[in-house]
């Protein structure tokens, strides 16, 4: 797929072309491109010098390969080359076709450091793993008929309406054209070209695109419209419009708009108008079709839906349906980038040349050896492709198509498997969206069905905005071959588009196969043609990939959708398998698709002869991670979405080549386990790896008197035998040419001298501490000697928590050359539950631990089980989490009959409930049926009026923890310009005391408290102030007297008004600092402040 | 601060540490300013190895 891509896409280079002063005709393009697979150059002098991911990851450098360009350049005509040309080294996508990884079994890719299952999908830039994000565009290649406002801003005579067509090369770049309708009945296209906007009437386009009569493009546009007065009236107008301007013959038009448009494109001197044209047509009309003719048909057809549209016989289409969106995939967007790299490194390579030629003068001959040494010089794309990647930030010429220039990628956080997997089924809609005030985008549309999964997506600012695909959901991603397509529906009854229109159109549908318009199908056969294509496709037959999306859209009595058969066989569509219950087997069915398919969910819900599909499972409409919630068809939806986001925030199994990796900050619990009660496709995901929580018993009791509003209670027992216990792995690289003064030259070297008495014993000669040291506050870290002046210097280690140090790398460079200069630090932090650390269910039941309660105190049930979690049951009857209670029923009789229990929604019915089928396994545990059980208080013995209900129940540890939060402080740094306490954790900083809180107080009356907060623990400072002219900024220190000036100390000298000359009148105030602040300030916009000083 | 570059001591006390290649796990003696390469494969990353001697040990 990389091999295809690339060369299509540097392939689609416009040659670079420009004179030279000599009167040479340059032209540079580029014919093919590879990128090798990541290795270290061969002077390294190693057994294997392939790079593998867990290098660049433990290393902190980049996984990238060499991109080998063939360069082609003629000279007045003349070929020359094609010359393998190296212009940079690019990331590389782990697991692609050009990774080290590609193809490898699990054992080798244990043995290279990864994750048995490594997925990839993701680039390595500076050790950190980021991806391009997946982003909502529209659907390429079909026209939509929108209604827009905005348009009517476009000029006079603009009217709403418009069609708009967003076409896609087949090397996925972009660029959409709109089809305007105009007041006075006329119609312009609009298309960008370099970011910037044009506007040109359609007959215009339509009489370049091909030499032909008027009348035969009256008649391709009046088809099937024969009957409309008004609409011929408007296309008779345009065409006379044309003429009135003595645009009459193609090549008249073509040199007319090549003349308009010469300075715009830059093309250069020596084209002929009609070439420029030409090359208009080619690369902004339509680009996804080739032939001229095609460009035709598709603005025909654009045209005729726009009239139909402002007719009101068909409706608007809303941009924000999936019906109408594709994704953009990381490999599409990584190639468009990088063809646009290649672009500017052509026009860097022109760049030099020129200059070169411009030194020499006139008898610069450009030969082999000019073209070598420009290629020398010219800038390569490393930096560049780097950039982008690791800031996610857009620099680009044309904008490819985007509505956004910044956050195009993000970081791979692995923080669990939940969080990391739910990264590359993310889809957004786009940064632009985010900004918008109306709620129309965020809105769940019933089209989004079983695409888009209603349940994982955040509250708050995104919400609706970054969906995740559903867990069935497949986007394709391999470019088929539809050349034979137009022969199999030829057979199957189409009538080419351009035959002699022998047939009736008016009661004919335009057949359209990815933006291309291949012939009309009569609509006595068409529905019956679609539903023989739709068997071909799921039985695979004459080569009809199962991709293939069949949308027929019959007419319709009232307006509805522009009627057709769009076919569409393009990558980057969602597509997910439902049952086609004429072929019993799995079909895959498009957004577009689907909206005329009838799907059941259960065979029950099927309406003979209606419905054709049906859902492959209840739950399929479910992402990943929102059908591991057990149980999630009990509970209020709300809470289903919360564990979406709390699953993605649990400490758990991060990963298993811990040693492989430098993650900054990594979570890990120590003794995870595998639930006891789990949907079906928990084992199926083999969540077992990666497990991400512990059951525990959990009764719901009131009982503590700390475990109200969310609080729960721990016991102390099961935290002492190790419950929830968690690490947090950090680590630093210290890379000593960040901290050496000097550029070029190595300067600082790792170690410490043996006599030092500090780090004696602290750290090794090597000036790294011994792997296992336990480090706390303020101890001797690492330490490094200046080369030159042999000054050592201890670093600390400045963390506020202890840690041990895990394990030290010290780093080499890609030749293996250079001596030591970079090393990472591995440190452990323990993180064992304390009170304030954050705990959840899987049912969006969050809660703090209030209290390690001592096992004594507990109470116990009869059999003398001890709860390890006590939750507080008012937590269940306003968020109806009723799964929670049933995975508890569920999880206390898996415990007792030894086996794990299916929590897959929607397997219990009201038929068979759930409750009944636990409460039977309990009773036949010898427990109550409901769960319940009598105990006793663990203070006094005394037995507990309640029964209480027991059970056991799965629960996550989340990452948000006290130790990452608490902030307090006595005193501590201030604010240079106002005194004011700095806010902030991390500088030390206070909490805010702000106006409500001080209403507060005021309220309360409490006057020395409020003077305490706002002013002595504040920016209290002593001020002086002129009771007589009331200013203090006028009073000033006296002069010392002359004869001891050196030793006269500040408080002995006299303070005196500088305006009213006295001496007496100056009294001595505490005032906050920001008010003299404010007096400064307000007296340099010469106001006066005086104080009323009696 | 006197440098420990002195002429005579570096003789005497050989700043000599043990890492384990992180490719083939041969132990490499790398001295202060040597290259990072195994000597065996030619391989960029070093371990240092676990200490030997008592790192946290209060219990006496």
């Amino acid at each position: 797929m990389l091999r295809e891509g690339l060369t299509k896409a540097v392939q689609e280079i416009i040659p670079v072309e420009f004179g030279l002063p000599n009167g040479q005709r340059v032209s540079l393009s580029v014919k093919d491109a590879v990128i090798y697979p990541p290795a270290v150059p061969p002077s390294s002098n190693c057994v294997n010098l392939k790079v593998y991911p867990a290098e660049s990851r433990e290393r902190g450098t980049t996984y990238r390969g060499k991109l080998n360009v063939q360069l082609l350049w003629t000279v007045d005509g003349v070929k020359f080359g094609p010359e393998e040309r190296a212009i940079g080294v690019v990331p590389i996508m782990v697991k692609s076709a050009a990774c080290n990884l590609a193809g490898l079994s699990p054992l080798e890719l244990i043995k290279h450091g990864e994750e048995a299952e490594e997925m990839g999908g993701y680039f390595i830039v500076n050790g950190i793993e980021r991806i391009i994000r997946m982003l909502v565009m529209p659907r390429r290649n079909y026209p939509l008929a929108l209604a827009r406002p905005s348009w009517k801003n476009r000029g006079a005579l603009y009217t709403e309406f418009g069609v708009s067509l967003r076409s896609v090369n087949h090397d996925q770049t972009s660029s959409t054209i709109v089809l305007h309708y105009l007041n006075n009945g006329t119609c312009t296209l609009s298309f960008t070209y370099n970011k910037e906007q044009f506007f040109v009437p359609i007959i215009l386009i339509l009489k370049a695109l091909l030499d032909t009569t008027d009348e035969f493009i009256y008649r391709e546009l009046t088809r099937g419209r024969e009957t409309h007065t008004y609409y011929k009236g408007c296309i008779t107008n345009m065409l006379r419009q044309t003429h009135e301007e003595q645009l009459t013959r193609q090549s008249l038009i073509l040199r007319y708009i090549g003349s308009r448009f010469r300075i715009k494109l830059g093309r250069p001197s020596w084209y002929s108008d009609t070439h420029v044209a030409n090359f208009l047509l080619k690369h902004c009309v339509c680009v996804h079709l080739s032939e001229a003719v095609d460009k035709f048909n598709l603005l025909v057809h654009m045209t005729q839906k726009l009239f139909t549209f402002v007719a009101g016989e068909c409706t608007t289409e809303n941009p924000d349906n999936p019906m109408f969106q594709e994704a953009l995939l990381s490999g599409h967007l990584y190639q468009m980038v990088l063809k646009e790299k290649v672009e500017s490194w052509l026009f860097t390579l022109r760049t030099r040349i020129e200059l070169n030629a411009k030194n020499k003068g006139p008898e610069f001959i450009l030969d082999e050896a000019g073209i070598s040494s420009a290629c020398r010089h010219s800038m390569d794309v490393t930096k560049s492709m780097e950039y982008f990647l690791a800031t996610g930030n857009l620099v680009s010429r044309t904008g490819l198509g985007l509505m956004q220039v910044a956050g195009l990628t993000v970081v791979a956080d692995k923080l669990n498997f939940f969080r990391y997997v739910s990264h590359f089924r993310c889809i957004h809609r786009g940064a632009f969206f985010a900004q918008m005030r109306t709620t129309a985008v965020r809105k769940l549309l019933p089209e989004a069905w079983g695409f888009l999964c209603p349940v994982h997506t955040p509250d708050g600012a995104p919400c609706g905005l970054m969906n995740h695909l559903s867990a069935s959901c497949q986007i394709v991603n391999v470019t088929y071959e539809t050349s034979h397509m137009t022969r199999l529906l030829c057979v199957m009854g189409m009538v080419e588009y351009n035959a002699p229109p022998h047939h009736d159109p008016q009661g004919s549908y335009p057949v359209c196969l990815d933006g291309r318009l291949i012939g009309w199908l009569h609509s006595t056969i068409a529905k019956d043609v679609a539903e023989r294509l739709r068997i071909l496709k799921v039985k695979g037959l004459e080569r009809v990939s199962m991709m293939l999306e069949i949308c027929f859209v019959g007419r319709t009595q009232f307006g509805s959708q522009y009627p057709g058969l769009y076919l569409f066989l393009a990558p980057a569509r969602l597509m997910r398998p439902v049952r086609n219950l004429a072929t019993s087997s799995v079909e895959m069915i498009g957004t577009f698709e689907q909206c005329y398919l009838n799907i059941c969910v259960t065979p029950s819900e099927a309406h003979q002869g209606e419905t054709t599909h049906e859902e492959l499972s209840e739950f399929s409409m479910l992402s990943t991670i929102a059908s591991l919630t057990p149980f999630s068809d009990f509970n209020q939806s709300p809470r289903n979405m919360y564990q979406c986001q709390m699953g993605k925030q649990t400490m758990g199994t991060p990963l298993h080549a811990l040693g492989h990796r430098s993650d900054n900050k990594l979570y890990k619990l120590q003794t995870p386990q595998s639930p006891l009660v789990r949907p079906a496709v928990y084992d199926f995901y083999h969540m077992d790896e990666y497990p991400l929580g512990t059951n525990a018993v959990v009764a719901v009791i009131s009982y503590t008197g700390y475990d109200m509003e969310d609080a729960m209670i721990l016991n102390k027992s099961s935290f002492e035998r190790g419950f929830a216990y968690g690490t947090i792995y950090k680590s630093e690289f210290i890379n000593l040419k960040d901290k050496s003064q000097e550029k070029y030259r190595i300067s600082l070297k790792f170690g410490c001298p043996p006599d030092n008495k500090r780090t004696l014993g602290r750290l090794d000669p090597d000036g790294l501490p011994p792997v296992g040291t336990y480090l706390t506050t303020g101890d001797p870290y690492y330490s490094y000697v200046n080369i030159q002046t042999g000054e050592v210097r201890v670093e600390n280690y400045k963390g506020a928590e202890p840690a041990y140090v895990e394990m030290v790398k010290i780093l080499g460079a890609d030749n293996g050359a250079e001596q030591l200069q970079k090393v990472c630090i591995l440190l452990r932090i323990e993180r064992n539950p304390v009170i304030g650390d954050k705990f959840s269910s899987r049912h969006g039941q969050k809660g703090i631990c209030s209290q390690k309660w001592p096992v004594e105190d507990m109470p116990f049930t009869e059999s003398g089980m001890q709860p390890d979690i006590i939750f507080n049951p008012h937590g269940f009857p306003s968020r109806m989490t009723i799964g929670m209670m049933i995975e508890s029923m569920a999880g206390k009789s898996s415990a007792m009959h030894g086996l794990c229990h299916d929590a897959t929604p929607f397997t219990f019915s009201e038929d068979q409930p759930a409750i009944d089928y636990f409460g039977n396994l309990l009773t036949a545990a010898g427990y109550n049926y409901y769960g319940t059980e009598r105990m006793y208080s663990g203070v006094d013995g005394r037995e507990l009026e309640a029964d209480i209900f027991v059970g056991v129940v799965y629960y996550q540890r989340l990452r948000h923890m006290v130790s990452d939060k608490f902030q307090v402080r006595a005193t501590g740094p201030i604010d240079s310009l106002t005194h004011q306490p700095v806010k902030g954790r991390k500088r030390a900083g206070g909490v805010r005391f702000g106006e409500m809180e001080r209403d507060a107080l005021i309220a309360h009356g409490t006057a020395f408290l409020l003077q305490d907060r706002l002013l002595n623990c504040s920016d209290k400072c002593l001020g002086h102030v002129c009771s007589n002219c009331g200013s203090i900024l006028s009073p000033l220190m006296g002069k010392p007297v002359m004869s001891n000036a050196a030793s006269s100390f500040e408080a002995t000298r006299a303070w005196m008004c500088s305006v009213c000359q006295l001496e007496n009148t100056v009294e001595a105030i505490s005032i906050p600092y920001v008010f003299r602040y404010l007096v400064a300030e307000l007296a340099a916009m010469n106001i006066k402040v005086t104080l009323d000083v009696k | 601060m006197d440098t420990p570059k002195d002429k005579d001591q570096p003789p005497a006390k050989p700043q000599v540490m043990l890492y384990i290649c992180g490719e083939c796990h041969h132990e490499n003696e790398i001295k202060a300013r040597d290259p990072i390469r195994c000597r065996e494969c030619g391989y960029r990353i070093m371990y240092k190895k676990r200490t030997k001697r008592m790192v946290v040990f209060d219990g006496r």
